[in-house]
């Protein structure tokens, strides 16, 4: 299974790279304002065709770009009920402070568990190249997070199950 | 700290506070702390009428009458007897320690005033091991509702006493943790043989509660603990005790100490994902610039 981590990754990040290229385009319909065109989505000459990178079912990345705006989602490898609650909870836990993380979206799309929201003014402020870095090391390290505290609470149940039994 | 206390130390401090006081022969203050237990009891030390040289604890447990059924009075005058009078109002039960004629045995004495509430519990628990332990049937089945939604019943046939508690989970992910716990308290017996046999129900009570009117619902847990003649006899009697009475707040303790710990670690995971984004910002560059002039201004 993880042999195809690296190939998944690596996909991700080339499409990454590619669809990072924007630019600043004011709003073809309200005059004077900047919108993130992706998000919009009025006028269909400035949208790019979404891709879907799949590892499995479950696990997959939706990337859709535009001339001045770029969304990805992420869906979370969630194998059961307990990894289920857990990314819930991580995942909101981050949304709420997504104002201090800057490219990540509030809500997620529909579907998946995550967002984020990258706009010219972002890659005009940030390397592009260390943005791409941030999206991949977040969906390596959250797996490993998720595996982590799934095990944390496995322990503790064990461990206190035990304590409570052997003084039987 | 993995297993919860039975005792109430604040209880214990206060009347040890006191007792070495007066055995100092200092003057005696006066005191009046109320203090709150699991379960919605209340304890209450004072010095009744106004008289500093006595101490009284009174404790309040809201399901007191379903104890008192059990034979409750008897047990506690059995344990306190000397002390006990009578209750304080809103109060049910209450000691009295005289500062004067301290008892002698006074770290023993201490250690039962913070034993009450686990003593108001343990009327029902020797009631159905003594019938138990003589190999019969209890006709009824024990029912207290010690918490406004969650009950515990106690049965006991010939070879077994079953104590069955339900529980409410407030919250949906309560629930998926709970059932994490409870799978592990299932398979405790394949490391301990001597530990009693676990069985735990969601949403539907028990086979054993079928017909009677025990909630149903999402959120509501069933865990049935099957207690075995080594556990009732009564050289282990006491533990047993000890150990029952105080299972669902145990289980609830550590359900919230897990969402601690998860809570700390999502902390920590975050601020650990801020700092490799603000990797991505380029450094700002204080440049200084001279003419050919010689005149130098600073670049932002």
């Amino acid at each position: 299974m993880s042999t195809t981590l690296q190939p998944y990754l690596k996909a991700v990040r080339q499409t990454l790279t590619a669809a990072i290229c924007l630019e600043n385009f004011s709003s073809q319909v309200v005059e004077r304002h900047n919108k993130p065109e992706v998000e919009v989505r009025t006028s269909k000459e400035l949208l790019l065709t979404p891709v879907t990178i799949s590892r499995n079912e479950k696990e997959k990345v939706l990337i859709e770009g535009s001339i001045n705006s770029l969304r990805i989602s992420i869906a979370i490898k969630q194998a059961d009920e307990i990894e289920k609650i857990l990314c819930h909870k991580f995942m909101r836990f981050m949304m709420m402070r997504a104002e201090n993380f800057i490219v990540l979206r509030r809500k997620p799309v529909e579907g998946y568990d995550i967002s984020f929201l990258i706009t010219n003014f972002h890659t005009e402020q940030m390397y592009k190249h260390k943005v791409v870095d941030f999206i991949i090391h977040f969906m390596e390290e959250i797996d490993k997070e998720m595996s982590e505290m799934k095990l944390a609470v496995n322990s503790r149940a064990r461990i206190s199950a035990e304590e409570f039994l052997k003084r039987f | 700290m993995i297993l919860l206390e039975i005792n109430n130390r604040i209880i214990e401090e206060a009347l040890t506070l006191k007792f070495n006081n007066a055995a100092a022969g200092n003057k005696p203050e006066a005191l009046d702390i109320t203090i709150a237990d699991f379960d919605g009891v209340l304890y209450h030390i004072s010095n009744p009428g106004g008289d500093k040289t006595k101490v009284q604890v009174s404790i309040s447990l809201k399901f007191y009458k379903d104890l008192q059924e059990h034979g409750a009075d008897q047990l506690i005058k059995r344990e306190y007897g000397s002390f006990l009078t009578t209750p304080e109002s809103g109060y049910n039960v209450s000691i009295v320690f005289d500062l004067e004629h301290l008892p002698a045995n006074r770290d023993e004495v201490v250690k039962k005033a913070g034993l009450l509430k686990r003593n108001c519990f343990a009327s029902v628990f020797e009631k159905y091991f003594e019938f138990q332990q003589r190999e019969e049937n209890s006709q009824k089945r024990a029912v207290i509702h010690y918490r406004d939604d969650e009950t515990m019943y106690v049965e006991a046939k010939k070879d077994r006493v079953t104590v069955i508690f339900s529980t409410v989970f407030k919250d949906d992910d309560d629930i998926v943790i709970g059932k994490v716990f409870m799978q592990e308290f299932k398979e405790g017996r394949r490391q301990y043989q001597q530990a009693p046999q676990v069985l735990f129900s969601h949403k539907e009570p028990p086979m054993e509660l079928q017909n009677t009117n025990a909630k149903v619902g999402d959120n509501i847990g069933y865990i049935t603990f099957v207690l075995f003649p080594r556990h009732t006899s009564p050289a282990a009697r006491d533990n047993t005790i000890n150990l029952i009475h105080t299972l669902r707040d145990y289980l609830h303790y550590h359900i919230k100490c897990s969402k601690a710990y998860i809570h700390s670690r999502m902390r920590a995971k975050t601020t650990d994902f801020l700092k490799v984004l603000n990797r991505a910002r380029p450094e700002p560059k204080n440049v200084e610039k001279k003419t050919f002039s010689g005149k130098t201004f600073k670049m932002n």
